[in-house]
Protein backbone atom coordinates (compact mmCIF):
# COMPACT_ATOMS: atom_id res chain seq x y z
CA UNK A 1 0.00 0.00 0.00
CA UNK A 2 0.88 3.48 -0.60
CA UNK A 3 2.62 5.12 2.46
CA UNK A 4 3.52 8.56 1.21
CA UNK A 5 0.82 10.89 3.37
CA UNK A 6 0.02 14.17 1.73
CA UNK A 7 0.89 17.51 3.14
CA UNK A 8 -1.73 19.86 2.16
CA UNK A 9 -5.50 20.21 3.12
CA UNK A 10 -7.43 20.77 0.05
CA UNK A 11 -8.33 24.03 -0.94
CA UNK A 12 -11.95 24.27 0.76
CA UNK A 13 -15.30 24.98 -1.82
CA UNK A 14 -17.47 27.81 -1.29
CA UNK A 15 -20.78 28.03 -3.40
CA UNK A 16 -20.65 28.71 -7.30
CA UNK A 17 -23.62 31.68 -6.69
CA UNK A 18 -26.24 32.34 -8.50
CA UNK A 19 -23.99 33.87 -11.20
CA UNK A 20 -21.58 30.86 -12.08
CA UNK A 21 -22.25 31.52 -15.82
CA UNK A 22 -20.31 34.90 -15.74
CA UNK A 23 -16.93 32.46 -15.25
CA UNK A 24 -17.85 29.09 -17.13
CA UNK A 25 -20.53 30.20 -20.01
CA UNK A 26 -20.72 33.50 -20.17
CA UNK A 27 -22.29 33.32 -23.76
CA UNK A 28 -25.06 31.18 -22.25
CA UNK A 29 -26.02 34.74 -20.93
CA UNK A 30 -24.86 36.80 -23.63
CA UNK A 31 -21.49 37.99 -22.82
CA UNK A 32 -19.94 37.42 -26.41
CA UNK A 33 -16.81 38.93 -26.94
CA UNK A 34 -14.60 37.12 -24.42
CA UNK A 35 -14.78 33.56 -25.41
CA UNK A 36 -15.49 32.41 -29.25
CA UNK A 37 -17.59 29.87 -27.33
CA UNK A 38 -18.23 28.18 -24.19
CA UNK A 39 -16.02 25.47 -22.80
CA UNK A 40 -18.28 22.42 -23.13
CA UNK A 41 -20.49 23.46 -25.11
CA UNK A 42 -21.31 20.63 -27.29
CA UNK A 43 -19.03 17.51 -25.41
CA UNK A 44 -18.25 15.39 -28.60
CA UNK A 45 -16.61 17.02 -31.66
CA UNK A 46 -17.57 15.50 -35.73
CA UNK A 47 -20.88 13.06 -33.80
CA UNK A 48 -23.77 13.05 -36.77
CA UNK A 49 -27.29 13.51 -35.07
CA UNK A 50 -28.47 10.00 -35.39
CA UNK A 51 -25.55 8.98 -33.17
CA UNK A 52 -26.47 10.77 -30.25
CA UNK A 53 -28.51 10.50 -27.05
CA UNK A 54 -30.61 13.02 -25.46
CA UNK A 55 -30.88 12.88 -21.59
CA UNK A 56 -32.95 15.19 -20.10
CA UNK A 57 -34.34 16.50 -16.76
CA UNK A 58 -34.91 19.10 -14.16
CA UNK A 59 -33.24 19.68 -10.64
CA UNK A 60 -35.87 20.09 -8.07
CA UNK A 61 -35.08 21.67 -4.93
CA UNK A 62 -36.76 20.88 -1.45
CA UNK A 63 -40.11 22.99 -2.52
CA UNK A 64 -40.47 21.32 -5.57
CA UNK A 65 -39.17 23.85 -7.68
CA UNK A 66 -36.93 23.02 -10.72
CA UNK A 67 -33.67 25.19 -10.31
CA UNK A 68 -33.34 27.55 -13.93
CA UNK A 69 -29.60 28.97 -11.76
CA UNK A 70 -27.63 25.90 -11.75
CA UNK A 71 -24.89 24.48 -13.91
CA UNK A 72 -24.01 21.04 -14.73
CA UNK A 73 -21.06 19.63 -15.87
CA UNK A 74 -20.61 16.09 -17.32
CA UNK A 75 -17.89 13.93 -17.98
CA UNK A 76 -18.01 10.65 -19.64
CA UNK A 77 -15.79 8.16 -22.02
CA UNK A 78 -16.23 7.82 -25.45
CA UNK A 79 -18.93 4.54 -26.90
CA UNK A 80 -15.89 3.01 -27.12
CA UNK A 81 -14.88 3.16 -23.32
CA UNK A 82 -12.04 5.59 -23.86
CA UNK A 83 -11.48 8.84 -22.14
CA UNK A 84 -9.36 11.19 -24.56
CA UNK A 85 -8.76 14.68 -23.96
CA UNK A 86 -11.39 17.24 -23.22
CA UNK A 87 -13.70 15.17 -25.37
CA UNK A 88 -16.86 14.30 -23.41
CA UNK A 89 -16.65 17.45 -21.03
CA UNK A 90 -20.13 19.61 -21.44
CA UNK A 91 -21.43 22.04 -19.45
CA UNK A 92 -25.39 22.43 -19.60
CA UNK A 93 -28.32 24.73 -17.76
CA UNK A 94 -32.01 24.37 -17.46
CA UNK A 95 -33.67 26.13 -20.13
CA UNK A 96 -35.24 29.23 -18.75
CA UNK A 97 -39.26 28.36 -19.51
CA UNK A 98 -39.03 25.31 -19.46
CA UNK A 99 -36.39 24.79 -16.76
CA UNK A 100 -35.33 21.52 -18.11
CA UNK A 101 -31.61 20.95 -19.09
CA UNK A 102 -30.97 18.78 -22.09
CA UNK A 103 -27.29 17.27 -23.09
CA UNK A 104 -26.70 15.58 -26.48
CA UNK A 105 -23.88 13.45 -26.44
CA UNK A 106 -22.58 9.72 -27.13
CA UNK A 107 -23.83 6.80 -25.38
CA UNK A 108 -20.64 6.02 -23.31
CA UNK A 109 -19.66 2.28 -23.75
CA UNK A 110 -18.47 0.22 -21.10
CA UNK A 111 -15.09 0.14 -19.76
CA UNK A 112 -12.85 -2.35 -17.69
CA UNK A 113 -11.69 0.03 -14.66
CA UNK A 114 -8.33 -0.01 -12.77
CA UNK A 115 -10.27 -2.92 -10.34
CA UNK A 116 -10.26 -4.86 -12.74
CA UNK A 117 -14.15 -4.77 -12.84
CA UNK A 118 -16.51 -3.60 -15.53
CA UNK A 119 -18.17 -0.26 -15.32
CA UNK A 120 -21.62 -0.23 -16.73
CA UNK A 121 -21.90 2.90 -18.97
CA UNK A 122 -22.49 5.93 -17.07
CA UNK A 123 -22.34 10.12 -17.34
CA UNK A 124 -20.21 11.80 -14.47
CA UNK A 125 -22.34 15.13 -13.26
CA UNK A 126 -21.03 17.58 -11.17
CA UNK A 127 -23.79 20.10 -9.44
CA UNK A 128 -23.38 23.48 -8.86
CA UNK A 129 -25.33 26.52 -8.09
CA UNK A 130 -26.30 29.41 -5.15
CA UNK A 131 -27.49 27.30 -2.09
CA UNK A 132 -24.88 25.11 -2.38
CA UNK A 133 -22.19 25.09 -0.29
CA UNK A 134 -19.82 22.48 -2.15
CA UNK A 135 -20.17 20.89 -5.92
CA UNK A 136 -22.21 17.95 -5.56
CA UNK A 137 -21.78 14.76 -8.09
CA UNK A 138 -23.69 11.89 -9.18
CA UNK A 139 -23.58 9.78 -11.75
CA UNK A 140 -26.57 8.64 -14.84
CA UNK A 141 -26.72 5.22 -15.36
CA UNK A 142 -29.06 3.88 -18.27
CA UNK A 143 -32.22 1.81 -17.65
CA UNK A 144 -31.41 -0.75 -20.89
CA UNK A 145 -28.30 -1.54 -20.01
CA UNK A 146 -26.63 -4.44 -18.26
CA UNK A 147 -26.51 -2.65 -14.42
CA UNK A 148 -25.93 -5.61 -11.99
CA UNK A 149 -22.38 -5.88 -11.95
CA UNK A 150 -21.37 -2.14 -12.10
CA UNK A 151 -18.93 -1.89 -9.17
CA UNK A 152 -20.83 1.45 -7.42
CA UNK A 153 -24.52 0.24 -7.91
CA UNK A 154 -23.55 -2.97 -6.70
CA UNK A 155 -23.15 -1.37 -3.24
CA UNK A 156 -26.23 0.59 -3.19
CA UNK A 157 -29.95 -0.21 -1.85
CA UNK A 158 -32.57 -1.04 -4.97
CA UNK A 159 -34.13 2.74 -3.64
CA UNK A 160 -30.85 3.98 -3.93
CA UNK A 161 -30.02 2.27 -7.46
CA UNK A 162 -32.91 3.91 -9.02
CA UNK A 163 -31.93 7.58 -8.62
CA UNK A 164 -29.23 6.78 -10.55
CA UNK A 165 -30.67 5.20 -13.84
CA UNK A 166 -32.02 7.36 -16.89
CA UNK A 167 -35.57 6.41 -17.50
CA UNK A 168 -35.65 5.67 -21.12
CA UNK A 169 -38.58 7.87 -22.83
CA UNK A 170 -38.13 7.13 -26.48
CA UNK A 171 -35.36 5.96 -29.11
CA UNK A 172 -32.01 7.49 -27.96
CA UNK A 173 -33.80 9.54 -25.32
CA UNK A 174 -33.60 9.15 -21.23
CA UNK A 175 -35.04 11.36 -18.24
CA UNK A 176 -32.96 12.01 -15.58
CA UNK A 177 -34.58 13.92 -13.21
CA UNK A 178 -32.45 15.07 -9.69
CA UNK A 179 -33.83 15.58 -6.29
CA UNK A 180 -31.65 17.85 -3.86
CA UNK A 181 -33.83 17.09 -1.08
CA UNK A 182 -37.52 14.91 -0.19
CA UNK A 183 -38.54 11.35 0.16
CA UNK A 184 -36.49 10.93 -3.91
CA UNK A 185 -33.48 12.78 -3.03
CA UNK A 186 -30.68 11.92 -5.55
CA UNK A 187 -27.85 9.78 -4.39
CA UNK A 188 -24.90 12.22 -4.45
CA UNK A 189 -21.18 10.88 -4.27
CA UNK A 190 -18.25 11.27 -2.17
CA UNK A 191 -15.94 10.59 -5.47
CA UNK B 1 -2.69 -4.30 -10.12
CA UNK B 2 -1.91 -0.90 -9.76
CA UNK B 3 -4.72 1.30 -9.78
CA UNK B 4 -4.96 4.97 -8.84
CA UNK B 5 -6.87 6.98 -6.55
CA UNK B 6 -7.97 9.98 -5.01
CA UNK B 7 -7.52 11.17 -1.50
CA UNK B 8 -10.47 10.80 0.94
CA UNK B 9 -11.78 13.94 1.00
CA UNK B 10 -11.60 15.73 4.42
CA UNK B 11 -15.29 17.30 5.40
CA UNK B 12 -14.09 18.95 8.40
CA UNK B 13 -12.72 21.16 6.12
CA UNK B 14 -15.02 22.33 3.67
CA UNK B 15 -18.14 24.11 4.27
CA UNK B 16 -20.89 22.47 5.95
CA UNK B 17 -23.85 21.61 3.21
CA UNK B 18 -26.89 22.08 5.40
CA UNK B 19 -25.99 25.22 7.07
CA UNK B 20 -28.84 27.28 7.40
CA UNK B 21 -27.25 30.81 8.28
CA UNK B 22 -26.81 30.56 4.51
CA UNK B 23 -30.34 31.04 3.24
CA UNK B 24 -30.70 29.43 0.31
CA UNK B 25 -29.36 26.64 1.34
CA UNK B 26 -32.28 25.64 3.21
CA UNK B 27 -34.04 24.30 0.63
CA UNK B 28 -31.29 23.09 -1.90
CA UNK B 29 -28.41 20.99 0.56
CA UNK B 30 -29.18 17.33 0.24
CA UNK B 31 -29.87 15.93 4.09
CA UNK B 32 -28.84 12.65 3.23
CA UNK B 33 -25.13 11.13 3.72
CA UNK B 34 -22.84 11.04 0.59
CA UNK B 35 -22.04 7.51 -0.64
CA UNK B 36 -17.91 6.19 -0.84
CA UNK B 37 -16.88 3.91 -3.54
CA UNK B 38 -13.65 3.77 -4.95
CA UNK B 39 -12.17 6.15 -7.55
CA UNK B 40 -12.77 4.60 -11.06
CA UNK B 41 -11.46 5.93 -14.56
CA UNK B 42 -14.42 8.36 -14.71
CA UNK B 43 -13.07 10.26 -12.13
CA UNK B 44 -9.29 9.87 -12.38
CA UNK B 45 -8.76 10.39 -16.18
CA UNK B 46 -9.33 14.13 -16.84
CA UNK B 47 -10.95 16.25 -18.49
CA UNK B 48 -7.25 17.51 -19.75
CA UNK B 49 -8.09 21.33 -21.69
CA UNK B 50 -5.90 22.13 -24.39
CA UNK B 51 -3.89 25.54 -24.29
CA UNK B 52 -5.42 26.56 -27.36
CA UNK B 53 -8.41 27.47 -26.24
CA UNK B 54 -6.70 30.25 -24.38
CA UNK B 55 -7.19 34.11 -25.58
CA UNK B 56 -4.47 36.34 -25.47
CA UNK B 57 -6.58 38.74 -23.25
CA UNK B 58 -8.23 35.70 -21.46
CA UNK B 59 -6.18 36.46 -18.58
CA UNK B 60 -6.38 40.44 -18.24
CA UNK B 61 -10.25 41.23 -16.97
CA UNK B 62 -9.02 45.21 -17.18
CA UNK B 63 -8.73 44.65 -21.31
CA UNK B 64 -10.98 41.32 -21.93
CA UNK B 65 -14.30 43.62 -22.53
CA UNK B 66 -13.18 47.12 -22.74
CA UNK B 67 -14.08 49.17 -25.60
CA UNK B 68 -11.12 51.13 -27.08
CA UNK B 69 -8.69 50.09 -24.77
CA UNK B 70 -10.80 51.79 -21.91
CA UNK B 71 -10.05 50.91 -18.44
CA UNK B 72 -12.95 49.38 -16.57
CA UNK B 73 -13.21 51.79 -12.67
CA UNK B 74 -11.46 51.00 -10.21
CA UNK B 75 -7.84 49.90 -8.83
CA UNK B 76 -6.29 47.58 -10.62
CA UNK B 77 -4.94 44.21 -8.92
CA UNK B 78 -2.64 41.48 -10.06
CA UNK B 79 -4.09 38.12 -8.68
CA UNK B 80 -1.70 34.92 -8.85
CA UNK B 81 -0.66 31.98 -6.87
CA UNK B 82 0.28 28.56 -7.40
CA UNK B 83 -1.86 25.26 -8.22
CA UNK B 84 -0.67 22.04 -6.49
CA UNK B 85 -2.28 18.83 -5.35
CA UNK B 86 -1.73 17.81 -2.11
CA UNK B 87 1.66 16.21 -1.70
CA UNK B 88 3.05 19.93 -3.16
CA UNK B 89 3.61 18.99 -6.89
CA UNK B 90 2.52 21.68 -8.75
CA UNK B 91 0.02 20.97 -11.46
CA UNK B 92 0.53 21.77 -14.97
CA UNK B 93 -2.11 23.10 -17.25
CA UNK B 94 -5.29 23.25 -14.14
CA UNK B 95 -8.06 25.63 -15.67
CA UNK B 96 -8.81 28.23 -13.61
CA UNK B 97 -11.81 30.14 -14.61
CA UNK B 98 -12.92 33.39 -12.75
CA UNK B 99 -15.77 35.83 -11.95
CA UNK B 100 -16.23 38.60 -10.01
CA UNK B 101 -17.98 42.04 -9.31
CA UNK B 102 -17.36 45.22 -11.02
CA UNK B 103 -15.91 47.81 -8.52
CA UNK B 104 -19.58 49.15 -7.63
CA UNK B 105 -20.40 45.60 -6.44
CA UNK B 106 -22.34 44.99 -9.59
CA UNK B 107 -22.66 41.48 -11.39
CA UNK B 108 -22.79 42.15 -15.62
CA UNK B 109 -26.14 39.30 -14.87
CA UNK B 110 -29.63 39.71 -16.00
CA UNK B 111 -30.48 38.23 -12.48
CA UNK B 112 -28.72 40.77 -10.03
CA UNK B 113 -30.39 42.79 -8.26
CA UNK B 114 -28.07 44.92 -6.18
CA UNK B 115 -29.13 48.87 -7.30
CA UNK B 116 -25.59 50.39 -8.62
CA UNK B 117 -23.84 50.49 -11.83
CA UNK B 118 -22.60 47.89 -13.89
CA UNK B 119 -19.31 48.82 -16.06
CA UNK B 120 -19.98 49.25 -19.91
CA UNK B 121 -16.18 48.15 -20.04
CA UNK B 122 -15.96 45.34 -17.34
CA UNK B 123 -17.08 41.48 -17.46
CA UNK B 124 -15.61 40.02 -14.08
CA UNK B 125 -14.59 37.28 -16.81
CA UNK B 126 -11.54 35.42 -17.05
CA UNK B 127 -9.22 31.96 -17.55
CA UNK B 128 -5.82 30.85 -17.75
CA UNK B 129 -4.18 27.39 -17.32
CA UNK B 130 -1.31 27.00 -14.85
CA UNK B 131 2.23 26.75 -16.21
CA UNK B 132 4.31 24.33 -15.85
CA UNK B 133 5.23 25.10 -12.09
CA UNK B 134 1.58 25.54 -11.50
CA UNK B 135 1.70 29.42 -11.32
CA UNK B 136 -1.53 31.40 -12.83
CA UNK B 137 -2.00 35.08 -12.95
CA UNK B 138 -4.81 37.57 -13.56
CA UNK B 139 -4.86 41.06 -14.19
CA UNK B 140 -8.57 42.70 -13.18
CA UNK B 141 -9.82 45.33 -10.75
CA UNK B 142 -10.92 45.41 -7.11
CA UNK B 143 -14.09 43.50 -7.06
CA UNK B 144 -16.53 46.26 -4.62
CA UNK B 145 -18.49 44.31 -1.51
CA UNK B 146 -22.45 43.89 -1.93
CA UNK B 147 -25.80 43.45 -0.27
CA UNK B 148 -27.84 40.99 -0.86
CA UNK B 149 -30.79 39.39 0.38
CA UNK B 150 -30.09 36.29 3.21
CA UNK B 151 -31.58 37.34 7.00
CA UNK B 152 -32.62 40.75 6.17
CA UNK B 153 -29.73 42.46 3.54
CA UNK B 154 -26.25 41.62 3.91
CA UNK B 155 -22.85 42.11 3.14
CA UNK B 156 -20.55 39.79 0.76
CA UNK B 157 -16.73 40.33 1.69
CA UNK B 158 -14.90 41.26 -1.62
CA UNK B 159 -14.21 38.24 -3.50
CA UNK B 160 -13.38 36.77 -6.75
CA UNK B 161 -14.89 33.35 -7.73
CA UNK B 162 -12.28 30.43 -8.98
CA UNK B 163 -13.56 27.45 -11.21
CA UNK B 164 -10.34 24.80 -10.97
CA UNK B 165 -9.78 21.25 -12.69
CA UNK B 166 -6.82 19.60 -12.62
CA UNK B 167 -5.82 16.22 -14.39
CA UNK B 168 -9.17 14.72 -12.69
CA UNK B 169 -12.80 15.02 -12.10
CA UNK B 170 -12.36 14.06 -8.93
CA UNK B 171 -9.96 17.28 -8.14
CA UNK B 172 -13.36 19.39 -9.69
CA UNK B 173 -13.00 22.63 -7.30
CA UNK B 174 -15.40 25.38 -7.10
CA UNK B 175 -14.13 28.23 -4.30
CA UNK B 176 -14.06 31.82 -3.63
CA UNK B 177 -10.81 34.01 -2.83
CA UNK B 178 -11.09 36.73 -0.35
CA UNK B 179 -8.99 39.62 0.26
CA UNK B 180 -6.95 40.40 3.42
CA UNK B 181 -8.10 42.78 6.02
CA UNK B 182 -11.70 42.71 4.94
CA UNK B 183 -14.01 43.08 8.15
CA UNK B 184 -17.13 41.35 5.79
CA UNK B 185 -15.05 38.37 5.79
CA UNK B 186 -15.70 36.97 9.71
CA UNK B 187 -19.49 38.09 9.20
CA UNK B 188 -20.05 36.09 6.15
CA UNK B 189 -22.37 32.86 6.44
CA UNK B 190 -20.80 31.23 3.30
CA UNK B 191 -17.26 31.79 4.81
CA UNK B 192 -18.58 30.85 8.54
CA UNK B 193 -19.98 27.08 6.79
CA UNK B 194 -16.50 26.40 6.90
CA UNK B 195 -15.89 25.36 10.55
CA UNK B 196 -12.04 25.18 10.62
CA UNK B 197 -10.16 28.57 10.73
CA UNK B 198 -7.03 27.78 9.19
CA UNK B 199 -9.43 26.03 6.17
CA UNK B 200 -11.67 29.42 6.25
CA UNK B 201 -7.93 31.62 6.62
CA UNK B 202 -6.91 29.92 3.75
CA UNK B 203 -9.49 30.92 1.18
CA UNK B 204 -8.26 34.63 2.05
CA UNK B 205 -5.50 36.04 -0.94
CA UNK B 206 -2.62 37.62 0.80
CA UNK B 207 -1.48 41.05 0.13
CA UNK B 208 2.09 41.15 -1.44
CA UNK B 209 3.92 43.79 -0.12
CA UNK B 210 6.95 44.01 -1.71
CA UNK B 211 5.61 43.40 -5.81
CA UNK B 212 2.61 45.73 -5.23
CA UNK B 213 5.58 48.31 -4.20
CA UNK B 214 7.13 47.83 -7.78
CA UNK B 215 4.34 48.23 -9.73
CA UNK B 216 1.05 50.25 -10.06
CA UNK B 217 -0.93 47.56 -8.95
CA UNK B 218 -1.87 45.99 -5.42
CA UNK B 219 -0.83 42.54 -5.91
CA UNK B 220 -2.55 39.46 -3.90
CA UNK B 221 -1.17 35.58 -3.45
CA UNK B 222 -3.86 32.96 -3.70
CA UNK B 223 -2.29 29.21 -3.64
CA UNK B 224 -4.97 26.70 -4.74
CA UNK B 225 -4.36 22.76 -3.59
CA UNK B 226 -6.62 20.25 -5.05
CA UNK B 227 -7.14 16.65 -4.51
CA UNK B 228 -3.81 14.24 -4.10
CA UNK B 229 -4.42 11.17 -5.96
CA UNK B 230 -1.89 8.03 -5.13
CA UNK B 231 -0.87 4.53 -7.13
CA UNK B 232 -2.35 1.98 -5.29
CA UNK B 233 -1.88 -1.70 -5.28
CA UNK B 234 -5.37 -3.01 -5.14
CA UNK B 235 -6.34 -5.90 -4.23
CA UNK B 236 -9.07 -8.36 -5.51
CA UNK B 237 -11.64 -7.99 -2.44
CA UNK B 238 -14.84 -8.91 -2.60
CA UNK B 239 -17.31 -6.29 -4.50
CA UNK B 240 -18.62 -3.67 -2.25
CA UNK B 241 -16.16 -3.96 0.76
Amino acid sequence: METIKEKLDETPFQTAGPFVHIGCMPNAIKINKIYQNDLGEIPFKNKQENELITIEGSVFDGNSFALDDVMIETWQCDEKGQFNGDNGFARIIPDNLTKKFKLKTVKPGSYKGFDGKTHSPHVSLSISARGLNMTLNTRVYFEDDELKNDPLLSILSSNNVNSLIAKKIKKNSYLFDIFLQGDKETIFLDI
Amino acid sequence: MNAKSLIKRNYEKHPKIDFPDYKSSIFRAPKNRKISFPSSNTEIIGPIFNKNIIGKLDNDLTLNFSRNKISPLGHKIIVYGTVSDQFTNPIEGALIEIWQANAAGKYLHDKDENPAPIDPNFAGCGRCLTSSSGYYEFLTIQPGPYPYPNRGIEWRPMHIHFSIFGKSFGQRLITQMYFEGDPLIKLCPMVNSIGNEKAKNSLIGVLDTSRSNTQNLLSYKFDIVLRGIKQTYFENRKEGL
